[in-house]
This record gives C-alpha cells, structure tokens and sequence, in this order.
C-alpha cells in the first residue's frame, strides 16, 4: 500500500487540533445560547449580589465570598452545557456519526471542546476578578487572582465529564432541560449563590455531595475567604467525579458506536488489560469521591494565609474544634435583659449597662495592621450629654481586615474570645442605634458560636449629621439570634475613618 | 483486476435485534471505477457503507478499506464522505466547514479552489443555516471532496438539488473519475446510476440479487418497451396477451412485452396506419423493478 500517500507530516496533525479549537470556539461565541449563559449570567449576578447586596452595602465579606461563588457559577455552565447539550444534539442529528467517518487526529473532538470550555471559563473568570477588584472594593492580590484563574480554568473538568455524560444519555431535545436541572439546584445547594451555612443544617450538611461545592471552597480557599475542609478533600471529590462520569459516558457513547478518542483498535489480547485498567480507574475514582464527600465539610477556622488552608484539624484553635464538635449543639445563650438600651455613653462611661463593652479594635490579632482607639465626646444624638467616637484607620495587611468597637452582650473580662459567652436575644427583633460620621460605609457585625464562619453584617453610611440605624437581626443571613457572640461596628474599607455612635438598642 | 480492491466486504452479516439487515453480503470497489449500489429502502445500503466507514463492525465476515480495518486513520485519510443525513453547525460557514476537513487530510485541494470548482462562491461565506437544502448538498459535497480522496462515498448526493446543479455535480464527478478517484454511490435516482456507473450491485434484503454493469443489469431483463402512434384503441392493445402493460408517452403508446416480435407483427396486422414506431430495451428503472419485486416478498419499490 502507498503509506506515504495516507501519512501526515507533525505540524500538520498539530494545526488539525488547533484548527479543531479555534473551530469549536468560533461556533460557541456565535451560538448566544452559549456565550450568554456562560460570560453574562456570572458577571450580571455577581454586579447584583456581589457588588451592590455586598460591597455597596459594606459586605465586603459576602463580595468577597460571591466572587468564589459567581466565579463557580460560570464554571459550571462551559462544561455542562458546551459537552451535554451539544454532544446531545451532534449525537441525535448526525453530526457525531459524520465526523466519526472523517479522519480526525485522535481525541481532537473531545480535546477541542475541553479547551472551548477552559477558554469560555478564563474570560467569565476574569470579567469578574475585574468587577470584584474595581466595583467590588474585594482587596485581591495578584497572586490570589491568578490562584482563583486556575481553580476554576481546572474546575471545569468535572463539569465537562457531567456533561459529557449528559450529552451521552439524553436526546438533544430534553438536553437543555436536564443540564439546567442539575446546574441550578446544584449551584444553590453548593452554595455557589449565597453560603448555604446558615440556611438549613441539612443542606449544609449534605453540601459535600455536589461537586461544585467543593470547587466553591477551592475558589473561597484561592482568595483567602473562610472555608470547610481540606484542600485534598476537595481535590480528590472532584477528580474521582471527573473520572467516573468520563469513563461512564465513554462506555455509554461507545455502546451507541461512537469512540471520541478514535477506534479502539486491534481488541483481542490489549482487551483484559485494558478493561482491568477501567475497573481500577473506577474504583479509585469512587474512593476519591467518598474521601472528598465524607472530609468536605469539616469546619475549618477562618484561614488568614494560604498555607494554613491545608489540612481541616491540625492549626485550629481549641475553642474552633469545640464549637465544630456541636455547632449548634452549644448552649443556648443567656437571656437578654428585658431592658433595650445597651448603652447610651451619657453616664460618662463608654461602658456598656449589660455584658462587656465597648472595646475598640482592630485586628492585629489576626496579624493585621487595622487600628482603632474610641473616646466620648459631648453632646451625642438628639441633644444627649455624650456620644462615643471610633476612629482608626483600616489597613491592609490581611484578608478581611477590620476596625471599629466591639460589645460582647455575655462578656466577661479576662476571658478568652473564644469562650465569651452568648446571649439569647431571640425575644428581639431590632438593634438600632444612632450614628453619625465621614460619610464612609460601616459595617454592623454579629458572631455566633461558630468562628469558621462568615458573620452575619449589615451595612450602613454615617452621614455628617445623625441618623438611626435600625438593624433587622430577624433577617439577617446566618444570624443564631439565640447565641449572639459579638456585635462590632466599624469598617473594613482601606485608609482612615471617624465615625460617631449613641443610643445602642436592642428591642 | 490484478490490483488489490479499494473497498471490500466479504461475506459480511450485520444483524440488528432478529433483524438481519445484511445477510451475507459480499462486495468492492475497484479503483478508478464508479461503483452504484442499489436497493430499496431497508435493503442494507446504508449497513454496507457504515461498515466500510468503519462505523460498525460486521458480526461475521469482513469490512476492509485500503488493504486495513476501516476504523484505522490512515485508511480514512484516503476517503471522502457525504452522508445522507448530516447536520453541520448553522452558524459556521462553508468555507470555514470545508477549511476543518480539509485540515484532516495529508494532501488536501485549496479551498477555495474546491468552492471555485463546485462554484459556491456567492454562498461560501454565508451560515450554512441560512443555506437551502440544495445548497447544503452542494457544501457537503465540497466537504467531501477536498481531501483530494482517493476513494469518495457519496450517499444519495443529488437529493434536493436542482437540475442545474445536479449536472454540475454529475460533471464533477466525472472528472473525478478520469483523474483517477473510485467512487461508491448509492442513489434512489436510478437515471443518475445509468449516467454515471460502470458498474451497479442491486441488494434486497441484506443479499446482493444482481450485478454488473448497466448494460448487463438491463440484460437480465427480458422486458421491451414498444413505442407507436397508432389509431387502436388502448382496451384493444391490452387484450391482446402478449403485452404487460400499456401507458401513454408524449402521444404515443408504448406497450410493455417480453415478446416484441409477436407484439410487432400483431401491430402491423391491425393497423396498417401505424407510424413512429421505436422498440427499446428495459431502462434500468424497470430492470431494477423487477429483479427487487421478483426477489422480495413486499413491494419493492424505489421509495
């Protein structure tokens, strides 16, 4: 035979692959189907939650932590759409069966669509690390950026295998509507919207199922947010899924007479190897996934570096691993006094009626270089005698940096934080309080037992002149209002602030 | 032929379910000839040429493609293929589709030497879903062509063209041909078999019932056509026994016999005012008509 005649030269095969890539991407920004879904969706929630429910709002956790989510968000879409609704439909119209009968470099078709998926994921990825660093206010480094970039352009390859399996399974009619009932439910329950911690204890608990939860914390952990178990764990849970549905769908497409990575040639004695070799991939991936489902949710204390984001028990402070054994397990917190006012500054005292308090402060404990000294000041809101003044200035040593005065409601000095007590305030409805300022965006906070968590924050502007704040703790996300640990007002955002508060309330 | 087959089946089976869509059939394509396979619908067509693309195997017997298994790369670098049924992305265009396929292949035609040669020129760079089935037909075909194939497959290729472009495609398949490529064409237009075959392989039920080349396939037929003007009328032409049928064609009747001769001199005997008389040899149209019905049980018709 004339080999000559039927041999291609390297560069040849290598410009068919990268002609392959630059086909597949060229048809998905052409299909708004695709490319809307994919860049759009991301991007408009993230500017809606993010920005304007988080930053605008002085949430500069929940920015923060929706960038992780969002950027999940449009992970998943390039993978479960670009392989299950179009492999869906190529499979159902013919399409698959034609290109199968040209010849194609081995893998290309695969190969082309992962690189779409990874391409279509480093752009939405991108647009939003952009609106994150500019409208968001989230303090991000380069390095965490580029960290983020790569979790989530490798993240995708799990979603590509879902969809791959989709694709395989299902007509391309019904394709569309199996992959949106796995990509929405599958967002929410991950937490890839909103941290579903303080949702429901079930679906927190069952979280770990859901690959895309661990990609959230994947991505939490590459832009230094607070996370739930370990590096490893995740990483594992999301291979073992890749490989499984992978192997899955290419037994299933190849039942149906497809071979994506070209013929299986030859079969007789390679056969036994290779199905020896299927059955052990397998099991490991089934081993990675149960390692992954059953350690992804172990509680982690708020990681302030990288480097201590690897393991989930070693590190974490004694009082961490306490509440983690019994989350809510932790005594209700004492009742809070029938009596409203916390504290009113008029006595000449910056002392609160109940608990410990007010203390300013920044968070060099954490390592941070945030700094923050309080004092009274005459004449406070509504012509009373005293008011009491925070100022500081918020550095940017840490991630989450803070500064401002703090009230511990069951308090006691000498104690260490993380065994203060909590105080019950579930017969209240509202904190409020007077507050005056620079103009600057503040920030109310309250912790519970939990300190793996990000608390729940409610934000205000202290204009120049006062103004009440009123603090709905009914609807606060992720609030215990029956073990209220720690209310802080100050800020996180950069540079120096001065803000002014009276007439603190609980009722 | 000395030369080895480009294409072979041997002997090959396929069964779907109790099925058997072919049962034993044996087959190739030599080079440099036009090979068409015939057949009703459901006769095996298309099972015979998914076997010898390789995208099914034979469950007994052997598919074989340039001396190699079908599935191999290196024999399908040295095909073409138009499919029947093939959906290509709407919003790439052609030229863009042809560029793809022609990046598979080692020694490839330009591209836009192929669009200029099929003269897609106005359509080229259009989305292909903006196209008319014709045109898709068209592109498809230039898909199928420009990895300068030493083999072509071409299944029902002139489907939804226009006669235009039916001869424009016909021409270029022609060419082919003399420049030296084999091709396998499986069509329900059996005129378009009579203009371009050397050579015709007839399958009903899985099993090849005739072949040859057009000439010897319309010998298996014994049927003539018989063509007059004549003053009788039609009741009185079909009583007489020897004819089959009778139909009128552009005023003239034309009587199907497999006795000519008898038919001729009962003719001239009633009507000694008979003119334009013209008798003719079965087209292959009736001769595939009659070798299907004869070996089939249900109705072997072309659709």
């Amino acid at each position: 035979m004339n080999a000559g005649h039927s041999t291609m030269n390297r560069s040849r095969v290598v410009a068919a692959y990268l002609g392959d890539i630059r086909f597949e991407l060229v048809k998905m920004i052409r299909t708004p189907a695709f490319a809307v879904p994919t860049l759009l969706f991301p991007l408009m929630f993230y500017v809606l939650f993010g920005v304007f429910m988080g930053s605008a709002r002085g949430n500069g956790a929940f920015a923060l932590y929706a960038l992780a989510g969002y950027g999940v968000f449009g992970t998943m879409a390039p993978g479960l759409f670009g392989f299950g609704v179009s492999l869906a439909f190529e499979r159902e119209l013919g399409t698959l069966t034609y290109r199968q009968a040209l010849p194609m470099p081995a893998g290309s078709y695969l190969l082309a669509r992962m690189a779409n998926a990874m391409v279509f994921v480093c752009i939405s990825t991108l647009i939003l690390l952009i609106v994150a660093a500019t409208a968001g206010h989230v303090p991000i480094t380069f390095g965490q950026a580029v960290h983020l970039l790569l979790v989530n352009v490798l993240g995708v390859l799990p979603f590509c295998a879902i969809g791959l399996f989709i694709g395989s399974l299902v007509s391309g009619q019904a394709a569309p509507a199996v992959v949106n009932l796995i990509y929405l439910p599958m967002a929410f329950l991950s937490g890839v919207w909103f941290p579903i911690e303080g949702m429901s204890k079930v679906l927190h608990q069952l979280a770990p199922l859901w690959p895309a939860h661990h990609l959230v914390q994947l991505g939490l952990g590459a832009v230094g947010g607070p996370t739930v178990g370990s590096t490893a764990n995740h990483m594992a849970a999301l291979a073992g899924v890749t490989v499984l549905f992978y192997f899955l769908a290419m037994r299933r497409l190849s039942n149906r007479g497809f071979q994506l990575l070209g013929p299986a040639r030859g079969g007789g004695t390679a056969a036994p190897l290779r199905r020896a070799l299927t059955v052990g991939l397998m099991s490991i991936a089934i081993g990675l996934i149960i390692a992954g489902v059953m350690g992804g949710n172990a509680p982690r204390a708020v990681a302030n570096t990288a480097a201590t984001s690897n393991d989930a028990t070693e590190g974490n402070s004694a009082t961490a691993a306490t509440d983690a054994a019994a989350p809510s397990g932790a005594p209700v917190g004492v009742a809070a006094p029938e009596v409203p006012l916390v504290a009113d500054f008029d006595q000449g005292s910056e002392r609160s009626r109940y608990g410990l308090g007010w203390q300013a402060g920044g968070d060099d404990m954490r390592g941070g270089s945030s700094k923050a000294s309080q004092h009274l000041v005459d004449v406070g809101a509504r012509q009373s005698r005293a008011a009491l003044e925070v100022t500081g200035e918020v550095g940017t040593a840490i991630q989450y940096p803070f500064a401002g005065t703090s009230f511990l409601p069951n308090g006691t000095e000498n104690t260490e934080f993380g065994n203060q007590g909590y105080m019950d305030y579930s017969a209240k409805s509202t904190l409020s309080f007077q507050a005056r300022g620079d103009g600057q965006t503040y920030t109310v906070m309250l912790m519970g037992p939990r300190l793996d968590v990000i608390p729940s924050m409610y934000g205000f502007v202290a204009t120049a002149d006062w103004q009440e704040v009123r603090v709905p703790l009914k609807d606060l996300s992720g609030l215990d209002l029956q073990r209220v640990r720690l209310i802080s007002i100050g800020t996180s955002t950069p540079g120096p602030f001065r803000f002014q508060i009276d007439d603190v309330r609980v009722e | 032929m000395s030369q080895p087959s480009l294409a072979r089946l041997h002997d090959a089976h396929k069964h779907f379910g109790k099925i058997a869509a072919l049962d034993g059939f044996s087959f190739e394509v030599n080079r440099g000839e036009l090979v068409a396979l015939l057949g009703p619908n459901g006769a095996g067509k298309s099972t015979a040429i998914s076997l010898l693309l390789g995208l099914q195997r034979p469950d007994r017997g052997s598919a074989v493609l340039f001396g190699d298994e079908p599935q191999s790369i290196d024999a399908r670098r040295r095909i073409g293929v138009m499919m029947q049924e093939t959906n290509l992305p709407a919003v790439m265009r052609p030229r863009e589709l042809i560029a793809q396929v022609a990046s598979y292949y080692p020694h490839p035609y330009e591209v836009s030497a192929v669009i200029a040669r099929l003269a897609l020129e106005s359509l080229a760079d259009r989305p292909y879903g903006k196209l008319s089935g014709g045109q898709k037909r068209q592109v498809q075909f230039a898909m199928a062509i420009v990895g300068r194939p030493e083999l072509l497959f071409l299944d029902e290729p002139t489907v939804g063209l226009d006669i235009h472009a039916r001869e424009a495609l016909w021409r270029v398949v022609r060419e082919l041909i003399h420049e030296g490529c084999s091709i396998l064409l499986t069509t329900h237009y059996i005129e378009e078999a009579e203009a371009l075959a050397n050579r015709v392989a007839v399958l009903t039920h899985g099993r090849q019932v005739a072949a040859g080349t057009v000439d010897e396939i319309r010998a298996h037929v014994s049927n003539k056509s018989i063509l007059c003007r004549t003053k009788l009328a039609a009741d009185e032409i079909r009583s007489w026994p020897e004819v089959l049928q009778l139909s009128e064609e552009s005023g003239r009747q034309c009587m199907v016999t497999k006795e000519a001769e008898a038919v001729l001199r009962r003719l001239l005997g009633a009507d000694a005012t008979v003119r334009d008389i013209e008798v003719r040899r079965a087209g292959l149209a009736q001769a595939f008509t009659e070798i299907t019905s004869s070996n089939s049980t249900s109705s072997g018709s072309l659709q």
